[in-house]
């Protein structure tokens, strides 16, 4: 493995008695995107201003290529921020903001003026130069901000929250952008939000958060599909979570029945807590489904319907359906063995990821997709 | 209906304060001696004003007194202004606030004589410099009072950003926090001017022989019946106030100006 970019060991932040870090160890590595996801007061823009150098950690390292960089200022750093109001310079317009650092370097004016237009045809403002702040839109704004902090070619791209303040299509778009620009430049970003859609759509790798530590990270998938508890499993996406037993490996009591599934590793008899996603659950005919439902209510969502319904032990579920359900009829519900994924109750991060290797590495033989 | 009352009664209020101010400018092109008869239209009593040098000297003093104390209350008062905004605790940050605001408010009297006791006592000669140094004192809290509100309406992201694209205490300062405070600045140096040169009661009491400032010889004057010279007087500094109302207006409005004529300049190009 190459070494990370940026390193946090042990890293704690507090004010008074207000612990906002508990121990934090995390890795970057250099040219990947990464998001912190967390409600707010979950410590994730913290560690973005620790790692801008806006804030000194109470306790704990924090690494650059290697070096400790705890008490280096902000403007020694090569990273730089896309702040959550933009802050832009008021008195300054498009082409005075986004060549500002240049400026402080003493670049030359010709130098300048083709950074400027490279910067602002990268986030599709060409010809903007001119502008006032006061006169752009906020999406206006916040490519002019990106820009900004681009033109300093950084190493790492931090960005706290930025697409908050727009739209919903314009925040789709920006998405889309940004991951684009990301992927052009090769340079890392490190990208905060509270919005799990927007993470899971953007990032390489999420760390998910909660109240001054990480509970979990991975890529996108691995945490959508096996989030480590209950609390991931609700932050990330809808999710049916229902309390269980794990009889043996690969077999998994709830809802008043007994189901094969892929999890394992576990004490016989434990109690679980299993997670189905409702786009995994179908509505079929009673004789056909594993369990039978009783439909609550429906509503349409476009391109789906959120179907609320209750099986016949009062557990609720949630199901995504392409077609509409009758309501107060009683369907069958099927699920495969594979969608069913199994949380243990305080289970670690580390012993997390050993134990799924550890029966990833079993199953692999007679394994099949 | 409930408009036209209202527009009466607002030209009523600026008759009665402006009226004083134009009788009194009215009266200085009589040509007679008094206010009570007006016999004729004469630049006499401009030309005595003119010919009169002790208060042509007197008239300079007051405004090389304004302009200084302005200047340098504006520079401190500015730093002060800075100093609480950076002030983290919130106790300390209102206690300052409030010893600044407390100069303000007590009567210019006491002010007066707490310079003249402090003055004395540390045996200084009353003149210049003493009535220089009041004035940049009594100024100084309402220089901090206009430039403090702008400071803390600034987005403090706006530092921050500052800092990460590679700006040092500094460059943040004169590039990012003076100019956004700019306008606050500004409005404080011209209150400072005009509280320095409408001053009376401080500078009645930190003055020596041989230095007077306008207010105080108008005053002295007075005591022995108003000369029409006076009224010419008079006369010229409400034009030169008016002036500096006006200079104002351009300063401030000088920014917005400027955008808007880049705007037209950057559409014409489009």
């Amino acid at each position: 493995m190459t070494q990370p970019i940026i390193e946090f060991e042990h890293v704690a932040m507090q004010y008074g008695d207000n612990v906002v870090l508990k121990s934090i160890d995390l890795e970057i590595e250099s040219g990947k995107f990464y998001t912190l996801l967390g409600s707010s007061g979950s410590g994730k823009t913290t560690i973005l201003r620790l790692m801008a150098g806006f804030l000194t950690p109470t306790a704990g390292n924090i690494y650059f290529e290697g070096k400790n960089i705890n008490n280096v200022p902000p403007e020694k750093r090569r990273i730089n921020t896309v702040f959550q109001n933009y802050a832009l310079f008021p008195n300054m317009n498009v082409f005075e903001n986004v060549a500002f650092g240049m400026t402080l370097k003493g670049k030359s004016k010709r130098e300048m003026t083709e950074k400027v237009s490279e910067m602002l045809a990268l986030v599709k403002l060409s010809g903007y130069e001119d502008r006032e702040i006061s006169e752009l839109s906020g999406g206006q704004q916040q490519r002019v901000a990106i820009a900004r902090a681009l033109a300093n070619e950084p190493e790492i791209l931090v960005l706290d929250e930025p697409l908050s303040a727009l739209d919903y299509k314009l925040r789709k778009t920006m998405q889309y952008e940004l991951r684009n620009i990301q992927q052009r430049l090769g340079i890392t970003f490190v990208f905060v939000t509270h919005d799990q859609e927007e993470a899971l759509a953007m990032s390489d790798w999420i760390f998910v958060m909660d109240d001054g530590e990480i509970l979990q990270n991975g890529t996108p998938v691995d945490i959508y599909d096996a989030p480590i508890n209950h609390f991931v499993a609700e932050f990330i996406g809808e999710s049916n979570i229902i309390p269980g037993v794990m009889r043996e490996d690969y077999l998994v009591a709830f809802a008043g029945k007994e189901f094969e599934n892929v999890d394992g590793g576990m004490r016989p008899n434990e109690p679980v807590e299993v997670v189905l996603r409702p786009e995994d659950l179908d509505l079929v005919d009673v004789s056909e489904g594993k369990l039978v439902v009783t439909i609550d209510d429906e509503s349409f969502r476009g391109d789906y319907y959120e179907i609320t319904a209750h099986d016949d032990d009062q557990n609720h579920w949630q199901v995504q359906a392409t077609n509409s359900a009758e309501v107060g009829q009683r369907y069958g519900l099927y699920f495969d063995p594979e969608d069913i994924h199994i949380m243990r109750l305080n289970e670690s991060e580390e012993d997390f990821d050993a134990r799924l290797e550890q029966y990833e590495e079993e199953e692999a033989p007679d394994a099949s997709d | 209906m409930k408009h036209k009352a209202a527009s009466l009664y607002l030209i009523f209020v600026f008759v009665v304060m402006y009226l004083p101010i134009f009788y009194l400018i009215f009266y200085s092109f009589n040509a007679g001696d008094y206010m009570n008869n007006f016999s004729g239209f004469s630049l006499e009593h401009y030309r005595t004003l003119f010919s009169d040098y002790r208060l042509m000297r007197i008239l300079a003093n007051t405004f090389i007194i304004a302009l200084l104390s302005a200047l340098f209350a504006t520079l401190i008062g500015t730093f002060g202004a800075l100093g609480i905004y950076h002030t983290r605790r919130r106790g300390t940050r209102n206690t300052l606030l409030s010893l600044n605001n407390i100069l303000i408010v007590s009567p210019d009297v006491i002010i007066g004589a707490s310079f003249l006791i402090l003055f004395t006592l540390i045996g200084m000669k009353l003149g210049f410099l003493s009535v220089l140094l009041a004035h940049i004192a009594f100024s100084i809290p309402i220089v901090v009072l206009m430039v403090l509100p702008r400071l803390n309406e600034m987005n403090p992201a706006l530092i921050d950003a500052a800092h990460d694209l590679g700006a040092n205490d500094y460059q943040v300062l004169s590039q990012i926090v003076l100019p956004y405070a700019w306008p606050g600045i500004l409005s404080g140096f011209f209150m400072a001017i005009t509280y320095s040169l409408d001053d009376f009661a401080v500078t009645f009491f930190v003055t020596g022989n041989g230095f007077s400032t306008l207010s105080i010889e108008i005053y002295s004057r007075a005591r022995q019946g108003i000369d029409l010279s006076i009224n010419a007087l008079s006369t010229l500094m409400f034009l030169v106030s008016l002036v500096l109302i006006v200079i104002y207006y351009f300063l401030s409005t000088y920014q917005q100006r400027g955008s808007k004529k880049k705007r037209t300049l950057g559409t014409a190009v489009r």
